[in-house]
């Protein structure tokens, strides 16, 4: 299923659509959002130099990590950026976003430290991150220097919309993606999202702008109520090293497309795997009916031991079947129900029984009479 | 006005059919859009479809009420009648059915008829205020005839890249006076939003400014539940639900048959709306919704094409 995600950010966008974008959504419970990131960056990498891709270049916009992790993040993967030729580039807001060393330096009070040159090359230092528009124009800037003008496009990944959201409205952050959705020349977005430091609204309108949204949840929920400190921190374990992965998928015949993994991070990076338990849950869009066309449990086992009015019941043994020529003597019903016609009632009382009530016990039973001899026509 | 539903872009479908009826019979058409360039979005209205002769002249009462909820637009003029069948002649037959595959003809969406307005950049909606309320100027309502009707399509108004998007009362104030604007002139509006963007109690004031109201839902893919319950899921591309229908002038509620439709591409190229019967009350009332007992597909396929 991760490799759905990454298939349909390979694919890239058809003539005349918009890009597709994913958001990697995390929280405290389950915090392997950058962990899916870097997954999702190494397999783009990847299919790029590889040439599968539609998208010929890559621009990473790092707001959380310093463009050096990056650099080694691929060189662990076997992608080595800065030998080959330019198919990546980072645009670097960790160093600096907010142009701090600039007016430190003119102050004088502060002497700039030299990049390094292998670093420098590749990325490039963005000093105005609360003006959203500028950094859309150095995102585009960059992707055209990397794949030229034309047809050519590139992919965008932005390692946080938490840190861009801290400098800018969520407006205009949400601008910033949907131009870049809707540029030309731009393949593929994704970038990744901790819901739990934003309002509500934020995810939603982060969900709304994206075509897939890739959520990471925990695997045992932890329960609200008292539990024994052992069992929490065992509950903490287990969830610190595994986790439900869920994506839905905004398909293009308006349809949504639900699937789940299983996550689990190990020493070498992140493993997905197919879900143990039968995990999908889904709320169904089905009309509730207000009946209910299912037997309960108990329905089923009284069901069971209803005695039906056959004389084999199967097991062998006759059985003498009510015919309606006697009367229940012992009646345990305190008032009887009045009836004027033969009535059959079936009542669980745990066997199974067929209880019917005379009109009246006096009248002796009619086997032969004709009832209808009384009319006087 | 059609609460979207964020997951897919069935209101889309809903606001072609609209713009493209409105031009076909010689409707100025206001367009606005959060998108740069709204004009695009002209190229993908469909054609009408080949026209079953006749097939629209007989159409017997009952199934009227179906069109009634949502493209019987007329009754919005004023005259509030349900029974206002008169002027369904003019030049072209007055049509639902239109061809997605086959885009429409340019000469219908040649200048003056036609206005498209983006607002993704506007700070505030006083822009669009002033573009509806010029367009609006163009069919006054007097006392006489309708000569000209107009037609409003906003589309997702409350979309999350315009700045003025979190100025909720701004925006209830924009949808008030394009009500009141479009009440005193003889046009009608559709505005499309996502519900999720706004918080619930905005939600709802929305929801009861419109006179008219929809929502459409996106449905699972692959759902093997949805497919035992429901036939013809392969086709389903999501719901239409009817939530409101306009009443003006009247006290008269509209009890509508069905409320719940499945929004069907039949060979790709049809918009089908078909009803979804409702689930039967209770035994003890008697009466049961809908046409057939059973919760499967429909049995008025065909009348609600369009």
């Amino acid at each position: 299923m991760a490799e759905s995600i990454c298939r349909v950010l390979r694919d890239g966008a058809l003539e005349g659509e918009h890009a597709p974008a994913l958001t990697i959504k995390d929280s405290i419970a389950s915090p392997f959002g950058f962990h899916v990131f870097s997954h999702v960056l190494s397999q783009l990498s990847s299919f790029l130099f590889a040439g599968k891709s539609q998208s010929r270049g890559l621009v990473i916009v790092s707001f959380s990590r310093s463009p050096s992790f990056y650099l080694e993040l691929l060189k662990s993967k076997g992608i080595d950026v800065v030998s080959s030729d330019k198919r990546i580039q980072i645009l670097d807001c960790y160093s600096d976003p907010l142009g701090w060393k600039d007016r430190l330096i003119e102050a004088g009070s502060f002497t700039a430290l030299s990049h390094e040159s292998s670093v420098s090359s590749t990325a490039i230092v963005f000093k105005n991150v609360k003006y959203m528009d500028k950094l859309y124009n150095s995102i585009i800037e960059l992707g055209r220097g990397l794949v030229g003008g034309g047809r050519n496009r590139f992919s965008v990944a932005i390692d946080s919309v938490d840190e861009m959201l801290r400098h800018a409205s969520i407006s205009s952050v949400a601008s910033l993606l949907s131009n870049l959705r809707s540029h030309d020349q731009v393949s593929s977005v994704f970038w990744l999202l901790h819901s739990d430091l934003h309002e509500d609204r934020v995810t939603s309108v982060l969900e709304y702008l994206s075509s897939m949204v890739a959520s990471l949840e925990p695997l045992h929920e932890p329960a609200n109520g008292q539990r024994g400190d052992l069992e929490k921190f065992s509950l903490i374990e287990h969830n610190a090293k595994k986790g439900k992965f869920h994506a839905r998928f905004k398909r293009r015949n308006g349809r949504v497309r639900l699937m789940s993994e299983e996550v689990r991070i190990e020493q070498s990076g992140i493993n997905f795997t197919s879900l143990s338990s039968e995990g999908a849950v889904n709320q169904g869009l089905a009309p509730k009916v207000q009946f209910n066309l299912q037997l309960s449990e108990k329905e089923l086992i009284d069901r069971a031991n209803v005695v039906l009015p056959f004389e084999h019941q199967g097991n062998g043994k006759p059985i003498q079947i009510y015919d309606g020529r006697r009367s229940l003597v012992d009646s345990k019903q305190e008032r009887p129900v009045a009836v004027t016609e033969k009535v059959q009632t079936n009542e669980d009382s745990g066997r199974g029984e067929i209880i019917y009530f005379r009109d009246s016990d006096d009248e002796m039973p009619d086997s032969d009479e004709d009832p209808d001899d009384d009319l006087d026509i | 006005m059609v609460m979207e539903d964020p997951e897919a872009p069935h209101h889309m479908l809903l606001l072609r059919n609209f713009m493209a009826q409105g031009l076909v019979h010689n409707q100025p058409l206001l367009y606005a859009s959060p998108n740069r360039d709204p004009r695009g979005f002209l190229g993908t209205l469909p054609s009408p479809a080949a026209s079953k002769d006749d097939k629209s002249r007989q159409r017997d009462p009952d199934q009227e009420k179906g069109l009634r909820i949502a493209w019987q637009y007329k009754k919005y003029f004023g005259e509030n009648q349900l029974n206002f069948d008169g002027q369904r002649d003019g030049k072209h037959e007055y049509s639902n059915e239109f061809d997605l595959r086959k885009p429409l003809e340019r000469h219908f969406l040649s200048g003056q008829r036609v206005e498209c307005v983006s607002f993704q950049d506007c700070p505030n909606l006083s822009a669009l205020q002033d573009h509806c309320a010029t367009f609006l100027s163009q069919f006054p309502r007097n006392d006489g005839n309708i000569s000209c009707v107009g037609r409003i399509a906003i589309q997702s108004i409350c979309a999350p890249q315009c700045e003025y998007s979190n100025m909720e009362w701004d925006m209830l104030s924009f949808i008030r006076s394009l009500k009141s604007m479009v009440r005193s002139s003889n046009a009608v509006a559709i505005v499309t939003f996502p519900p999720s963007l706004l918080s619930p109690s905005f939600c709802k004031r929305w929801q009861h400014m419109s006179d008219t109201l929809l929502s459409v839902k996106a449905i699972p893919d692959e759902d093997k539940e949805l497919a035992q319950l429901l036939t013809g899921y392969q086709d389903m591309v999501g719901f239409l639900n009817v939530h409101k229908v306009a009443r003006i002038n009247t006290q008269v509620p509209l009890i509508l048959e069905a409320t719940t439709f499945s929004i069907k591409l039949q060979k790709r190229r049809f918009l089908v709306l078909e009803c979804l019967n409702q689930a039967p009350v209770d035994g003890s009332s008697g009466a049961s919704y809908g046409t057939s007992g059973s919760c499967s597909g429909s049995s008025k396929t065909g009348n609600l094409d369009f």
